[in-house]
């Protein structure tokens, strides 16, 4: 799972950046073509919410999701993690 | 989505909150209603994809009281304003305690009249600058979750959209509860609120819910041991649960 910022609906309130504690919202620098500074992430997948969720089939944290008012925040499913092609040669 | 709320409000924090309550309920789109009267909270019914009545000020409440009596089965929710709820609709509060309606009221306090740009409401805390109390508010402020337990209601809790964890279990235990559950949530409105009363930024006022805030039982327990609770702090929590007689139930 991965963390996602919907930048349409996002506005910018920084709610998301004062609760999480893991503080992987950081406020943002600059405006987007809305004129809207949205926060940036800071390596999501230190959130155990996005990476533990589906291993012990319950939600943990989910603050972010609940107090972001405009329902900008979500989690998307990523492909499987496959091994990278990587060949040792003897 | 997107909303009419500002940037920062309170509001849709709410509506998450309820609705995740309403998944965690079960019910279904087809026999679940929302209800409001008039005020940015009471925009919150037309962003849910359920049948809702948005109704006029203040009355809020004797439409859910007239679906509640006329169709049992559906579960009826009420989003409402503090002054939709405690000004203009006090009467209907109060009587809709008193019957102990089977319906969930959830109350977006943010303290004043959002809407119309600022006017004082019954909530706006003492000491607090609105349009019309530009010298700062000197009236009582009515205490909509201690009203609702001395009205009648069966299920009464508060918190804040700091709480959002707490508020939707709170919400849950109300829609659970057979009468009326009243859950009240202090919100932010940076907008009319904040931005005269030094808390311009959304966060400004959550740090504020988050440091004034106190447990009703901790209250309790320091106003046992004799000990004042700062005037500027409110209780959160449990108000009441219990089991009143009640109307409108589902018939099944
Ligand atoms: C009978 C009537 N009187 C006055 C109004 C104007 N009015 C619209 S919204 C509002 C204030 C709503 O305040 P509140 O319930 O606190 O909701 P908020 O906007 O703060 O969420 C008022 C007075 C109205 N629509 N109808
Ligand atoms: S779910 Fe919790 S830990 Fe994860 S990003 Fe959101 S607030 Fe932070
Ligand atoms: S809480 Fe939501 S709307 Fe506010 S900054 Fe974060 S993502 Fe954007
Ligand atoms: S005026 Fe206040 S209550 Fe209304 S949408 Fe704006 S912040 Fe929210």
């Amino acid at each position: 799972m991965k963390l996602i910022i919907d930048e349409s609906r996002c506005k910018g309130c920084n709610l998301c950046t004062l609760v999480c504690p893991y503080n992987i919202f950081q406020e943002g620098s600059e405006l987007n073509s809305k004129g809207i500074v949205v926060p940036s992430l800071d390596r999501p997948g230190r959130c155990t919410n996005c990476r533990l969720s589906k291993l012990y089939q319950r939600r943990l944290c989910g603050v972010c999701q609940l107090i972001c008012p405009d329902q900008a925040i979500h989690w998307v499913e990523e492909e499987p993690y496959e091994p990278l092609g990587v060949v040792i040669e003897f | 989505m997107p909303h009419i709320f500002c940037t920062g409000c309170g509001n849709g924090t709410v509506i998450n909150c309820t609705l995740n309550a309403v998944v965690e309920m079960g019910w279904e789109i087809d026999d679940t209603i929302f209800i409001s009267g008039i005020g940015c909270s009471s925009r919150a019914p037309g962003y849910v994809a359920t049948d809702s009545l948005h109704t006029t000020h203040g009355r809020a409440l004797a439409f859910a009281t007239g679906v509640k009596m006329a169709k049992p089965d559906f579960n009826v929710v009420v989003f409402t304003g503090d002054g939709d709820l405690s000004a203009i609709g006090g009467n209907h509060f109060i009587h809709a305690c008193r019957r102990n309606i089977d319906i969930t009221v959830v109350c977006m306090n943010n303290m004043i009249y959002g809407m119309t740009g600022g006017q004082g409401s019954p909530c706006t805390p003492s000491g607090a600058f609105s349009t019309t109390t530009p010298y700062g508010a000197s009236e009582p402020v009515f205490d909509l979750a201690e009203l609702a337990v001395a009205a009648g209601a069966n299920y009464v809790a508060r918190w804040t959209t700091y709480h959002v964890k707490e508020l939707t279990k709170a919400i849950k235990a109300g829609m659970e509860t057979p009468g009326l559950s009243f859950i009240e949530s202090v919100t932010q409105c940076p907008t009319s609120f904040g931005r005269r009363n030094k808390q311009r930024q959304p966060s400004d006022m959550i740090d504020h819910m988050k440091t004034h805030t106190i447990l009703l039982s901790k209250k309790k327990r320091l106003e046992e041991a004799g000990q004042k609770v700062p005037d500027d702090y409110f209780a959160v929590g449990e108000f009441a649960r219990r089991n009143r007689p009640v109307m409108g139930v589902k018939n099944k």
